[in-house]
This record gives C-alpha cells, sequence and structure tokens, in this order.
C-alpha cells in the first residue's frame, strides 16, 4: 500500500488522494498568442526531475502540495499551498 | 421550498431512500442520527463569525465544546454544531447567524447533506478495524479528535462518543453503509483460531 502524508490529516492511503497536475504560471491573456495557449492547455509536460504539485485529500477537500521525484515516483515532502506564497 | 418547521423524510423513516433497509442490532449497533440538528458554516468569514459569538474554536480536526454542543473543526473554515442534546442553543446560534450581515461564510447544508450514524456495541473495535483503516485505538486516537478518511469505503468524519463512534457521510449513501457495517459484523468473531 502507499501512503502519502497529508499535511492536514497525516499519513493515509493514497487511495484517499487525488491528484491535480502541476503547479503551473497562467498564461497572461494579453499577452499569449494562439499556439502557446494551445501548447498550455493541450501538452503535458514530460521531463525528469522533481516537479510541484497539486494533490486533494478527498474526504476532508482540502487542497495542498506535494514535490514528487518524476522518475523514481518518490514523494520527496508535502506541504501546505500558503508555504508556496511565502516562498515566492 | 417547504416550510423549515416541515417534518423532513431522512433515508431511514418509513417512506425515506433507505426505509427498507435495516439497521444492525446484535453484538455491533448501528444507530441512526440523522435527524438531531446540526449546523455547519464554511468558507471565508465562518471561523470569526463564530468566534464572535464566543464560540470557543478547536484546533483543526479536534473537538470543543460550547454550551452543550460539539464543535468540530473541519478545516480552518468549515466548522461543523452537533446538538445532540442542545438543539435550542443551535437554534439560537442559526437564527443569530441568518440575521447577520456577511461575512459570515455560508451554510455548508450538513442537516440535510450529511448522514449522522453511531456504531456502538460490545464487537465496536473489531468491527471498526475492519471499516476503517486508521489507528483508532484510545491510546492513539482520542475523545477530541477527528479523523477525515474513509469509513466502510466511503469518504467520512469518525470521531469518539461516550457509546461509540460516530461517523458522518454523503447522505446518499445512507443503506450503502448500513449494509457495509452489516456485512463487517457478520464477519466479526469468525476468523480466531
Amino acid at each position: 500500500m502507499k501512503l502519502l502524508t497529508c499535511p492536514m490529516n497525516g499519513l493515509r492511503n493514497i487511495d484517499e488522494f487525488q491528484s491535480f497536475g502541476p503547479v503551473r504560471a497562467r498564461p497572461d491573456p494579453d499577452a499569449t498568442a494562439d499556439t502557446e495557449w494551445s501548447r498550455h492547455l493541450f501538452r503535458a509536460e514530460n521531463r525528469k526531475g522533481i516537479v510541484t504539485e497539486w494533490w486533494r485529500h478527498v474526504p476532508s477537500n482540502y487542497f495542498f502540495l506535494a514535490e514528487r521525484d518524476l522518475v523514481s515516483n518518490e514523494i520527496i515532502c508535502t506541504f501546505d499551498a500558503s508555504e508556496l506564497r511565502d516562498r515566492a | 421550498m417547504a416550510a423549515s418547521t416541515a417534518m423532513r423524510i431522512y433515508p431511514f423513516m418509513p417512506g425515506g431512500a433507505a426505509g427498507s433497509t435495516k439497521l444492525i442490532s446484535d453484538a455491533v449497533v448501528l444507530s441512526d442520527l440523522t435527524g438531531r440538528p446540526r449546523f455547519g458554516l464554511k468558507g471565508g468569514g465562518s471561523a470569526a463569525w463564530l468566534a464572535a459569538q464566543g464560540v470557543t474554536l478547536p484546533a483543526v480536526n479536534r473537538i470543543g465544546d460550547h454550551r452543550g454542543m460539539r464543535v468540530l473543526r473541519l478545516g480552518n473554515e468549515d466548522i461543523l454544531l452537533l446538538a445532540e442534546d442542545a438543539g435550542e442553543t443551535l437554534a439560537e446560534v442559526k437564527a443569530a447567524w441568518q440575521a447577520a450581515t456577511a461575512p459570515k461564510g455560508y451554510s455548508s447544508w450538513r442537516e440535510e447533506g450529511w448522514a449522522w450514524m453511531r456504531l456502538s456495541g460490545p464487537g465496536l473495535a473489531e468491527a471498526m478495524s475492519a471499516l476503517c483503516a486508521l489507528d483508532l485505538r484510545p491510546q492513539k486516537f482520542g475523545a477530541d479528535d477527528i479523523a477525515q478518511t474513509r469509513v466502510g469505503h466511503i469518504e467520512a468524519v469518525t470521531f469518539r462518543s461516550p457509546a461509540g463512534f460516530d461517523i458522518l457521510f454523503d447522505v446518499t449513501a445512507s443503506a450503502y453503509f448500513a449494509r457495509a457495517v452489516a456485512a463487517v459484523a457478520g464477519h466479526t468473531g469468525k476468523h480466531r483460531g
């Protein structure tokens, strides 16, 4: 069984979570060409490395962030979204 | 919309969606508290509004007490008041909230959206260990702890009550939950060597 640590609820079966994909910058609607919009909407990155992703703990409807190694699939850490804002 | 004084039909009542489903009452006892008063607030301003009413809010995933009501903090801005025996106090809070001006959060409509059931009986611990993957032993899970997790394969909120465990979940899963508990209870005590 895979486990994931929810920053609010603690260690849980990964079955209790839903992935919402990587954190991405939103394109500026006034300065983005159609091709860039198309890439943003329909193409997914497929690189190696560490990704920061949105996850949701379903029973509590709590959204948080996780850093995951895209090669080993290891979840490095999980944290509340406010921490990303504080880092910026 | 029906007047608030109209009798609500809850799932296990005659004529309810789960009216033909029996609640187990053996070594494991499942009782339905869905008709008991409760009130949930959610969204920005909920915590501040309740605090302004004198409600002492516990930490997230903890239970507090306010004039006989249990105060469940399900999130920073997601709070549920359970008034099993304090219906009048709850009605006061609800009336004050309805009369208040924003910001005051919004009603999360837990009195209709969620079922409220209680698991008890001598077979409780064994049944609960089969229904929920978390370690809910008293030394790990205290009287004021809340677990937001899965119970009987459905998303649920569970916590201790003097009689056993209370479980809150989507009211539309009422019949399913009753059957899941009955199935687990049917197996308890049968696999010991």
